[in-house]
Order: C-alpha cells, then sequence, then structure tokens
C-alpha cells in the first residue's frame, strides 16, 4: 500500500469519527461522568475513617502483585464502556451508510476518488480498531483522576502508596485486555456487523426495522418451510456466550479467534459486508 | 477534437418510468456543453449515469472509463457538484477542506484557501451554519482546486440569488476553465448560461432531441419574423414551431437554407431559449 493509500484511508477513518463523535466520545465520557459522579456519592455516604481503612487494606492487598494477574478485577469496572460500546456500534452501523444518503451527502463522497470497498472498510475498521481506542483512553483518564483522588487520600490518612501504585498499574493492564475484548468480540460479531451494514446500506427508510424485520422473517420461514430454528438458535448461541465479549487472559486470544466458530462468523460477516458494498454502488 | 464522454443506446427506468430512452451523446473534449431540458426530462439521470452514480444500460465512456466500472478510477479526472446542498452539513468547512486534502490526489490546497479567502466564508463554521450561497461557493472552491478533465453541474445555481448565480458562472469561467478542460452543466436558466456554451444538448423523455455545436446552430435553425403575406408560403417550409410575436408570427425552420428564407421577412438565429421550445413543441406535435 502505497502512502497516499494510507494517508487517504487516515481521511477515511477521521471522517467517521468527526461525523460520529458522540457515539465514539461523547458516549464513553458520559458513562465515565456518571460512574465518577456515583464513586464520588459513595465516598460522602461512608465514614473517612472507614475509607481510609479500606484503601490501606487495597493498597496492601496490590502491593507486589503482578498487575496481569490483578487486571480482571478492574476489567469489571470496564462492563459499563463495553457494554456501551456495544449499543453504540449497534447505532453506528445501521445508520453510517444509511445517512450519508438521507441527507444526500453521498453524492459529495461519491463525488471522490475512493471506491465503496474503501468507504465501507472505513466503516468497519472505525467501530472496530478506532472507536474501543477513544472508550479506553477515556477509561484511562477516569482511571487517572481516581488515582489522584486515591493519592490525596492515602497522603491525608498517612497510608503507604506503593500497593495503590500496583493497583493502578493493574488497571491499565486491564485497559489493554478491554481493547483486545472489544476486537475479539467485534470479530464474533462480525455477522450481526454485516447485517446491519447491509440494510444500512439498502433500506430507503428505517434500516433497523428492515434489518429485525427480514431476520425475523427469514427465521420464520425456516420454522415454516424446513421445521426447524436452525438461524434463530445459531444467533442465540453467538450472542449469548458471554466467553466471547471478555478476555481475561492474553493467553486464551489465540484460541477464541482461531477456532471454527469464529472463523465461520467472519467468512459469514465478510459475505454480508460485500453486499454492503455492492448496495452502496449506487445512489438512487 | 477527441470526445470526453461517448454514450450509446442507455437505458434506465425507475419501475414502469423510462428516464433515459436510448440515449445516443458525445461531448467533445474542451467543450462547455448545456444539458437543456424540462423537469423529469432524464438530465440528472444521465449526469448521474456519466459519473457512475446510477446503473444504465448501454455503451458509455467518460474520459477514457466506463463509469460503472471504476467510478472512484473516473473521480480523479471529473468533479461534480449536483442539484442539491451536498456537502455534509455536519462538516466544518477546515474540516471538508481536510477530507478532500487527505482523499484526492489532485487537489492543490492553497489554490482552495485562496479561493476561499475571496469570499465571506469563514473557515471554523459548520456547513449547516452557511447559506445555500456560500455552500456553493465552498464546493466550487473545492472543486477549482482540483485538477481535473470534466467538470459536470447538475443545476449549480438553483435557488441562488442573480449575484451568486454570476459570480458562480464568472469564476467558472475565469478560473476553472482553459479550453482544455470540459464541462456539462444542467440548469433551467438558460439564458444565464447561453453565452457560455460551445456544445448544446436537448433532452426529453429521456430522449436527445438536439445534439449541436452551439457554432453549427445558425447554419441549421433559422427564426423567420414571417410578413403577413408570407405566411402560406412559409408554412409550406414545413417549419417546426410557429408563434405570434408582437401582432406578427414567428417561424423557426431547421436545416432550410437562408436564402430561401430570406424572401419570407427577417431573419435570426434563435435563441437557445426559444429553440428549447421549438424543439419540444416539435417533439409533442411530431
Amino acid at each position: 500500500m502505497d502512502k497516499f493509500a494510507l494517508l487517504q484511508f487516515y481521511g477515511l477513518l477521521k471522517r467517521e469519527v468527526l461525523e460520529h463523535r458522540n457515539l465514539f466520545i461523547g458516549a464513553p465520557a458520559v458513562v465515565a461522568f456518571l460512574i465518577l459522579v456515583a464513586a464520588t456519592w459513595v465516598a460522602t455516604q461512608i465514614d473517612q475513617s472507614q475509607l481510609a481503612e479500606g484503601l490501606r487494606y487495597v493498597s496492601v492487598l496490590f502491593d507486589g502483585l503482578s498487575p496481569f494477574d490483578m487486571a480482571p478485577f478492574f476489567m469489571l469496572l470496564g462492563i459499563p464502556f463495553i457494554l456501551t460500546l456495544y449499543i453504540c456500534s449497534v447505532i453506528y452501523l445501521i445508520n453510517t451508510l444509511f445517512q450519508d444518503r438521507k441527507e444526500m451527502s453521498i453524492l459529495f463522497w461519491q463525488s471522490m476518488p475512493v471506491s465503496n470497498f474503501q468507504t465501507v472498510l472505513s466503516k468497519i475498521v472505525a467501530i472496530v480498531v478506532v472507536a474501543p481506542i477513544f472508550y479506553v483512553l477515556i477509561i484511562f483518564a477516569m482511571y487517572l483522576i481516581a488515582m489522584v483522588w486515591l493519592t490525596i487520600l492515602g497522603i491525608s490518612n498517612d497510608i503507604d502508596l506503593v500497593g495503590i501504585g500496583w493497583m493502578f498499574l493493574a488497571a491499565i493492564a486491564s485497559l489493554v485486555l478491554i481493547y483486545i475484548s472489544a476486537i475479539v468480540a467485534s470479530l464474533w460479531l462480525l455477522p450481526s456487523m454485516g447485517w446491519l451494514l447491509l440494510f444500512s446500506a439498502f433500506a430507503k427508510k428505517t434500516p433497523l426495522l428492515w434489518a429485525g424485520g427480514v431476520f425475523i422473517l427469514v427465521g420464520f420461514l425456516e420454522d415454516f418451510i424446513f421445521g426447524t430454528q436452525y438461524l434463530a438458535n445459531w444467533v442465540a448461541s453467538r450472542a449469548s456466550d458471554p466467553n466471547q465479549y471478555l478476555i481475561f487472559e492474553f493467553q486464551n486470544i489465540f484460541e477464541r479467534i482461531f477456532n471454527y466458530d469464529t472463523l465461520f462468523g467472519i467468512v459469514v460477516g465478510a459475505i454480508l459486508i460485500a453486499g454492503a458494498v455492492f448496495m452502496r454502488r449506487f445512489t438512487d | 477534437m477527441s470526445n470526453i464522454v461517448e454514450a450509446k443506446s442507455l437505458r434506465k427506468n425507475y419501475g414502469n418510468f423510462m428516464a433515459l430512452d436510448g440515449v445516443d451523446l458525445t461531448i467533445p473534449r474542451g467543450a462547455i456543453s448545456g444539458l437543456i431540458g424540462p423537469n423529469g426530462a432524464g438530465k440528472t439521470t444521465t449526469l448521474k449515469a456519466l459519473t457512475g452514480l446510477c446503473d444504465v444500460e448501454g455503451e458509455l465512456s467518460v474520459a477514457g472509463r466506463d463509469p460503472r466500472i471504476s467510478r472512484h478510477k473516473l473521480m480523479e479526472d471529473v468533479c461534480f457538484i449536483a442539484d442539491v446542498g451536498i456537502l455534509p452539513k455536519w462538516l466544518k468547512v477546515s474540516q471538508v477542506i481536510d477530507y478532500v486534502e487527505a482523499v484526492h490526489p489532485r487537489f492543490d490546497r492553497k489554490k482552495a484557501e485562496k479561493f476561499l479567502s475571496t469570499t465571506d466564508i469563514p473557515a471554523n463554521k459548520r456547513i449547516k451554519e452557511l447559506s445555500k450561497g456560500m455552500v456553493t461557493q465552498l464546493h466550487l472552491a473545492l472543486v477549482m482546486a482540483i485538477e481535473v478533465q470534466l467538470l459536470v453541474l447538475d443545476e449549480p445555481t438553483l435557488g441562488l440569488d442573480i449575484i451568486y448565480r454570476k459570480e458562480f458562472y464568472d469564476r467558472l469561467l475565469n478560473d476553472f476553465y482553459d479550453g482544455n478542460r470540459t464541462i456539462i452543466i444542467s440548469t433551467h436558466q438558460i439564458e444565464e448560461i447561453e453565452t457560455l456554451l460551445s456544445h448544446l444538448v436537448f433532452i426529453n423523455k429521456g430522449k436527445i432531441v438536439l445534439d449541436s455545436l452551439m457554432s453549427d446552430l445558425p447554419d441549421i435553425y433559422t427564426e423567420v419574423l414571417v410578413d403577413v403575406d408570407k405566411l402560406a408560403q412559409a408554412d409550406a417550409l414545413k417549419p417546426i414551431h410557429v408563434r405570434e410575436l408582437l401582432g406578427k408570427k414567428s417561424y423557426t425552420f431547421e436545416s432550410v437554407p437562408r436564402e430561401q428564407l430570406q424572401v419570407l421577412g427577417e431573419l435570426h438565429t434563435p435563441s437557445v431559449a426559444d429553440l428549447f421550445v421549438a424543439k419540444l413543441k416539435e417533439e409533442k406535435h411530431g
């Protein structure tokens, strides 16, 4: 890939972030703000001496432990962000190609020397790779604020802060795991992502209704004609497996990606995404 | 002169509506071509087909490429301004320049900024905050900063006041057109572009009803303000259109030698607007 092609793709990703800044940055910032507000409220309800005692206990607990061993503890704090990311991903994928046509800006985007494949690929990369970066950075900012608060509390109560330092390292390690979890989960959910993109490119109105309606119709027809519920069961089994959404150990990454179910899903997702590229070829 | 656009038997239908019904079209390189037609005639569909924005049947070549196969490559040589405000409303002016600079290999940022500096468009405003005239100016600034062979304009001045419209075409001629580039303009405001055009195409009901160089029009079409006593003589020469004018009758003839018409009355070359009406009425009445 030449230098211009890379810069061009960077330009496409930048466009996605600017257009969907509320989903990429605004939503996780709101979640972080709410968590900080809730934590502050809880702290005001607890007696200061009890709070200091709790901090002393945590500091001792984390002192000298490997950050990666303790990272899963912090991943639980990341769950609201991961859920927000999934909700925002659905909103993004179902609207992104539809919105261009709705506001007629597709004529501008299509008047540039950018292929539909590049455009759709940039949207996948934006939500799978770029969006989690912003989420992780915002969680990191939240941890920094919490660290400053804990440090002030520790100093004012004469608590040894070495353990707090280890705790912060564990929090950072959890961010790496959260980021990897988000990408691996996206690969697992690629068929759903492709399905949403396909209807975002296809529907003239209410793309979410189309995506949901056609899915229900296909499931109903399968049941009616063949008497089976293979499609519904397949989707339900993929959606309801929590192991696919959070990775607690680095050793698990390889087996989560390179297994039959995930790879089959990637192939199905790729076919649906190719369908979205085809649908976007023409504006009418 | 080679042709930048060559189209043969283009067909496109939307359900039962035939938008293009066997369009044959050639546009010479370096021309300023006007695509004129009433509402629903197929102008926008034709322009969309030329820029790869809709699928059509038939043979089509634009700047040596088939737009249906390699639209994004074609767009390195072709720019398009549509009849609706199509710049994304959520972008700031500076951001849209950043975007075009990132994705278009032939975009000259300095040129665009120089053009914009002569306007009232602020770089930090979002497009949705600009007036329609400003959005058009911004789009023109972007297009003029791109080194392309062909510029396609679909009703570019629709909804603009006379000052913006005049400025738009002045800029187009002075800052964009260099004699080698080709411009295709579709518009209803025929009088405004008549003097710019070197090539003319009329389209009606998805069919081309006229495709001619402007310089050839005086040799083909003649308007005669016929003397009252020569009406029967004029009728015999099968005019394509007759209209009342100041108590007299004005006849439009196609491919009738001027020497033959001189005896009927005062001769003119019809304006594009008059020719347009004549050709469309001819179509209507067969």
